[in-house]
């Protein structure tokens, strides 16, 4: 059985003055970060081995957390740049999260039309919710039209954090702002909720490939925002396995708690337990043995 | 969505053939519908560490870290402070019969002023109303309709009761309470139709300022509750006692689900601890289940099933045992248990007959329990 590749790119100057991340050095991260993943030397021929040429792409950001934990708008932007790299429209690619509040308190300028980057919520008008309910396994929700008509490809670019139900969040749970409900699925630490949201047809049929920001990752306390548990860690993981990179961002987590004294997930029980579920399901691996760590700093 | 609930809201069409009452409603076009939530703290939770917070509302106890919202949908952590994001808002509004609740023991064939909000705290798969409980706020239209509005628009409109009702009251408790009392000051009753799945403390607030609460008892297992509602028997079952212990009226409802809730040993065990518990004059009332939300998989419910069911629990020594949403059948009569008279003949929502002298039957003076004037 093939292993799944996760790539790690760190950079230890990720943090500019006022905490402001540099664009450029987002850029080189996430360009070597594709290279990387892709076995290309070069980005352009990279994207082509994953988005079709004219396609539409959203990217699933994660706005909840307000300025502080929220992926940052340059660190989205770097990304939409470089997704130009592989010869795709600004205006083909979708910068999304819930709602227009949470992005713009997080920083982002909002756009729904001309030749620029698109950048909007759910709750803008025309857009929404479908109002056919998607039944899969324990799911009944309503999904955002951005995913389901707007864009062909997703990118899950979320922020690694700490969360007291699930455990960690991270790319597959991203996929909580795609529907209209996400409240009702935090019981039972959100397992197997997390893995089921992503099987579902408008998610696992258009998500070719997870980017978890972790420049500062919430390793205790999350998913809100604690400066006092919040790490600079400097690096953005990637892999076309959704379960596998969730699953390396929920260890460097644990790493990190540990370095700071804090009990394991596991020890407050609390630990992810819907990756287990997400590999049953097939969706991806969760195991050192079968995931391969390919790490760079740039 | 919502649009029914909205045309609901409205007062328009959908609301006059859904209840049958005439358009009187429509001076409520004047309120301005608001994309706004209200931001009012909510009662009933305790401020933790770090601003996270305990909602000590209902039995789920949802632990919430800032800008983070509880199972409900509506209600939210905000810098550690929670707040109701509905406390006024009605997404829902109509004039419904109390017999559509079902209340059958509770002023027959009176006018409800009946207003929701969105948001429930459970999940029922079988959900008849999922388009205004199972969505957030900020997902479906609403107006700003302030509890002393509501009171005025009670008097207003000739209904001499207010209902909190169609998504889960529980959810908007501020909001109920506070209409509640400005209701009764002018003598307005108030009735909840409720899963009933809430903490002690705050119930005891509610059978404060209600008069009737109907609670919706989705099965007699907790196997059910967990796979198909979301929630927990036990703390419903406790809050049916305390309710029955209180001074409001109460009645059940049990939405029988063909092979999931209908077993006879099922039946037989809620009949048996109702009597036990509460009483054998407890109304309680088997309606059929329509195919929605989650659960399309399943026919309605067989009317021979109702009948099987309704006997059961009378066997067990129920007295007023009802079958809902069946219109015209005999089992929505309210019959004396002393003589067998019929003494509230009822067609649907209709009040056909009433033949009761002072709460007692007409008949032979058995006392029928209930709130009848």
């Amino acid at each position: 059985m093939a292993k799944s590749r996760v790539v790690i790119i760190r950079s230890s100057r990720t943090q500019g003055p006022r905490g402001l991340v540099p664009p450029s050095r987002i850029k080189t991260m996430l360009t070597r970060g594709f290279a990387l993943l892709t076995d290309q030397s070069q980005t352009e021929a990279g994207l082509r081995t994953i988005f079709h040429e004219g396609e539409k792409i959203g990217v699933k950001i994660n706005t909840l957390g307000g300025k502080k934990i929220s992926t940052k708008p340059e660190t989205s932007l770097a990304l939409a740049e470089t997704l130009v790299l592989g010869g795709h429209q600004k205006k083909n690619i979708i910068l999304w999260d819930r709602t227009n509040r949470e992005l713009k308190e997080a920083g982002y300028r909002l756009n729904t039309n001309g030749n620029d980057f698109r950048i909007f919520g759910t709750d803008t008008n025309g857009i929404q919710y479908g109002t056919q309910l998607v039944s899969h396994l324990n799911i009944g929700s309503l999904f955002s039209t951005i995913q389901t008509r707007y864009i062909q490809s997703s990118i899950s670019l979320a922020i690694l954090k700490d969360h007291g139900l699930a455990g960690v969040t991270g790319g597959m749970k991203n996929y909580y702002g795609a529907v209209h409900n996400p409240n009702k699925y935090h019981d039972f630490n959100c397992n197997p909720f997390v893995a089921e949201i992503f099987d579902s047809a408008p998610i696992k049929q258009k998500h070719k490939l997870t980017i978890l920001d972790a420049l500062t990752v919430q390793y205790h306390r999350g998913p809100s925002y604690h400066a006092q548990w919040a790490d600079n860690y400097g690096a953005f993981i990637f892999s076309f396995d959704p379960v596998a990179a969730d699953y390396i961002g929920w260890k460097i987590i644990e790493k990190l708690r540990a370095e700071k004294g804090l009990p394991s997930l596991e020890e407050e029980q609390r630990e992810p337990v819907y990756l287990k579920t997400a590999a049953r399901m097939g969706l991806g691996k969760n195991s050192d043995e079968n995931i391969t760590i390919r790490e760079e700093e740039v | 969505m919502k649009r029914r609930h909205f045309f609901r809201m409205l007062g328009g069409t959908g609301a006059v053939a859904c209840s049958g009452i005439s358009s009187y409603l429509s001076d409520l076009y004047a309120f301005q519908e608001t994309a706004n939530l209200s931001h009012v703290e909510a009662r009933f939770y305790k401020k933790l560490e770090d601003r996270e917070i305990e909602c000590e509302l209902c039995p789920r106890a949802c632990r919430l870290g800032d800008k983070e919202r509880g199972y409900c949908g509506v209600r939210e952590n905000s810098g550690g402070t929670y707040y109701t994001l509905v406390y006024g808002k009605a997404c829902s509004l109509n004039i419904d019969p109390i017999e559509k609740k079902p209340f059958f023991h509770f002023l027959p064939g009176q006018s409800t002023l009946s207003i929701a909000t969105a948001g429930c705290n459970v999940n029922c798969k079988f959900c008849q109303n999922w388009e205004i409980s199972q969505v957030r706020p900020e997902q479906i239209r609403h107006i700003d309709l302030p509890p002393a509005s509501v009171a005025v628009n009670a008097e207003k409109y000739n209904c001499p009761i207010i209902a909190y009702t169609y998504s889960e009251p529980i959810v908007f408790f501020e909001y109920m309470v506070d209409t509640a009392k400005e209701a009764l000051k002018k003598n307005i009753r108030n009735v909840v139709i409720t899963g009933g799945y809430i903490n002690q403390e705050p119930l005891q607030e509610l059978v404060g300022v209600v008069d009737g609460i109907k609670v919706d008892l989705k099965a007699f297992s907790q196997e059910f509750y967990t796979k198909y509602v979301r929630g927990e028997l036990k703390p419903i079952l406790e809050a049916i006692k305390t309710i029955a212990k209180s001074d409001v009226w109460l009645e059940i409802v049990y939405l029988v689900i063909p092979t999931l809730n209908d077993s006879n040993d099922e039946i037989r065990q809620l009949s048996r601890w109702l009597k036990t518990e509460i009483g054998q004059d407890i109304p309680i009332h088997f309606s059929r289940f329509h195919p929605m939300y989650l659960m399309k998989n399943l026919p309605p419910t067989p009317l021979s099933t109702l009948v099987r069911i309704r006997d059961t629990a009378k066997e067990e020594g129920l007295h007023y045992v009802y079958i809902g949403n069946v219109p015209g059948h005999a089992a929505e009569n309210t019959f004396c248990p002393k003589c067998q008279n019929i003494v509230i003949q009822r067609r649907g929502y209709e009040i056909k007959k009433i033949e009761l002298v002072k709460g007692q039957c007409n008949f032979c003076r058995n006392p029928i329990p209930g709130i009848w004037s």
